[in-house]
């Protein structure tokens, strides 16, 4: 027995070690960091105190950068969920060609994430892009709109695009719960007069309740983390309309050198995962008490 | 269950939208990487090309194209490899060691799978550029095996907790020590697990980009994401080569995923609906 633990922990030493190195030291690494502040012209970090945390609250930038993230991440998380729970009722359904119509609803989830940025880029083109010559066409516009270069119209956007890449995860994971529900609940049900919408909310959706909330919150974690698809539509821009954590992060710390600062940033967004992580545990956590499961 | 005519007709008339909903975007890109370089500025825009050719492919598959696909084909098999491998040995060990700590240590891996990539790649840069390892390929493998690392071993520890025990129990009573048992046994016996893992990460890593756009920064080492987003401001309005070569980047990971979806889809929903 205690020749297979000193085995085991053989075993689980290289990952565990890569993951302490690589991704736990730099959590406490950006902390460290924000206290203190480098720029492009001065490479050397100097101790800075609290003195970046008070300049970036000071900020106007940084009001934006918190909006626009909230903005963002429900906005992208609600539709996507949504979007995704129908397509997967919709998929569960006894019609012929669900086999293909779910890997065609899949392929933007595999889809790297930049060729989906400068594909939705072109799409949203003012003369060339598919989506106002679709909008002029049919009347549904009168002038060309700059999606992503209006700053009233480039959250939205970004958004769209993002739900477009994102709901086929959902839907994947929706489809597996929806086809988890106990059959003869159904049946009972449908024996006692229930229409297909009663089924919906008197047994499908307590059955599933705990996968839409899991669900609910671990897109939240995955939205408010993701980088590629603004990056690559608009830079944060136009000024900051759309410059979201992981983006101004990014800009400040590669794109200015300011580590200090962009670590700043980092640390503020580290407390708000902190929250949604407490809150993917509490859920998880009641998810797996009431399947009976430690 | 038995529909009505007319609900089916409704639900029909629902999965051709969502078909469409999806694959416009698509048919768009392939359309403009067949226009010849004029037609991409038709207005209004055509649907079709009229006169399609492969003319754009040919010209975006130029030498640089080909030191980025090397690059992320590099990059991703040895994270493919290196991840799969130390999170089979991980994962072993979670579910088959008798240790106190085990599950608070299974606690620290669920929390990284949630880890802000961006929030913790400054002192990651950092510590690259002591070790002299920025502009590398190992730069790269390094961070993906790392980011990967988590939800692999999630996933492979969801698959061989199903593993029935008494194969590996009468294997250990006929004298197979610990590590025979894991070779003949353990490891035949999650091979859907691994092809879905492995896919996982491939897909993962194949787009990554935060990483790599930080951590290279000669052409020589760009991964294709980053060539790709270059590609914008090089390319100007040269639409169809453009999408041509975003067509070329998205086929390999879509061909793997065709042939391996059903291992893919199990493993994802397996954590996901199960817990």
């Amino acid at each position: 027995m205690r020749k297979d633990r000193r085995l085991h922990w053989l075993l689980l030493a290289p990952a565990l070690i890569l993951m302490a190195v690589m991704l736990y030291y730099p959590m406490f690494g950006t902390v460290y960091e924000s206290f203190h502040e480098t720029s492009f012209l001065s490479p050397d970090p100097k101790f800075a105190g609290l003195a970046l945390y008070r300049r970036i609250v000071a900020d106007r930038t940084f009001a934006e950068v918190v909006v626009n993230s909230i903005v963002w991440t429900f906005g992208v998380v609600l539709l996507q969920n949504i979007l995704g729970f129908l397509t997967a009722l919709l998929l569960n359904q006894n019609l012929p060609m669900q086999g293909v119509l779910r890997a065609i609803v899949l392929l933007p989830f595999i889809l790297p994430g930049v060729v989906a940025a400068i594909l939705w880029r072109f799409m949203y083109d003012p003369q060339l892009g598919l989506v106002n010559s679709l909008l002029l066409q049919t009347g549904l516009i009168e002038n060309s709109v700059a999606w992503l270069a209006d700053s009233r119209m480039a959250m939205a956007s970004v958004i769209v695009a993002a739900v477009w890449k994102g709901f086929p995860f959902s839907m994947l994971i929706y489809l597996a719960a929806l086809q988890n529900v106990d059959q003869s609940q159904i049946e009972a049900a449908t024996l006692d007069g229930a229409g297909p919408t009663r089924r919906l909310l008197d047994v499908t959706l307590p059955a599933i309740r705990d996968v839409i909330v899991v669900n609910v919150v671990l897109t939240l974690i995955l939205t408010f983390n993701y980088f590629d698809i603004i990056w690559v539509l608009t830079r944060g821009g136009p000024q900051s309309a759309t410059h979201i954590f992981p983006t101004k992060i990014y800009e400040t710390g590669f794109g200015q050198f300011r580590f200090g600062e962009a670590a700043t940033y980092g640390v503020f967004s580290i407390l708000v995962l902190a929250v949604l992580v407490a809150l993917y545990a509490i859920v998880q956590g009641r998810a797996n008490r009431r399947r009976g499961v430690a | 269950m038995k529909q009505k005519r007319s609900t089916r007709l409704v639900l029909t008339l629902m999965q051709v939208l969502l078909a469409i909903v999806v694959l416009l975007p698509f048919f768009w890109m392939v359309s403009v990487s067949l226009k010849p370089p004029t037609e991409p500025f038709a207005i209004p825009a055509r649907l079709w090309p009229d006169h399609p050719t492969v003319g754009n492919y040919v010209s975006a598959f130029r030498p640089e194209f080909r030191t980025y696909f090397l690059n992320s084909l590099v990059v991703s098999l040895a994270t493919v490899v290196i991840t799969v491998t130390l999170g089979l040995l991980a994962a072993y060990s979670f579910t088959r060691a008798q240790i106190v700590a085990i599950s608070a240590l299974v606690g620290l891996v669920v929390l990284a799978q949630m880890f802000p990539h961006s929030a913790i790649i400054i002192p990651i840069y950092k510590m690259m550029r002591s070790a002299d390892l920025l502009n590398t390929y190992w730069s790269l493998i390094l961070a993906y095996v790392s980011v990967t690392l988590p939800v692999a071993i999630w996933m492979l520890r969801g698959f061989l907790l199903k593993l029935p025990a008494a194969l590996e129990e009468s294997a250990a009573i006929d004298g197979a020590t610990p590590l025979r048992v894991f070779w003949d046994i353990v490891v035949p016996l999650s091979r859907p697990g691994l092809i879905a893992t492995a896919v996982y990460v491939l897909i993962v890593t194949w787009q990554e980009f935060l990483f790599a756009l930080s951590f290279t920064s000669t052409k020589e080492m760009r991964t294709l994401p980053v060539g790709l987003n270059d590609f914008i401001g090089q390319y100007g309005i040269r639409y169809g080569e453009l999408m041509a070569s975003s067509v070329m980047v998205s086929l390999p990971v879509m061909a793997v995923f065709f042939f391996l979806q059903r291992y893919f889809v199990a493993g994802i929903t397996a954590g996901a609906v199960k817990g």
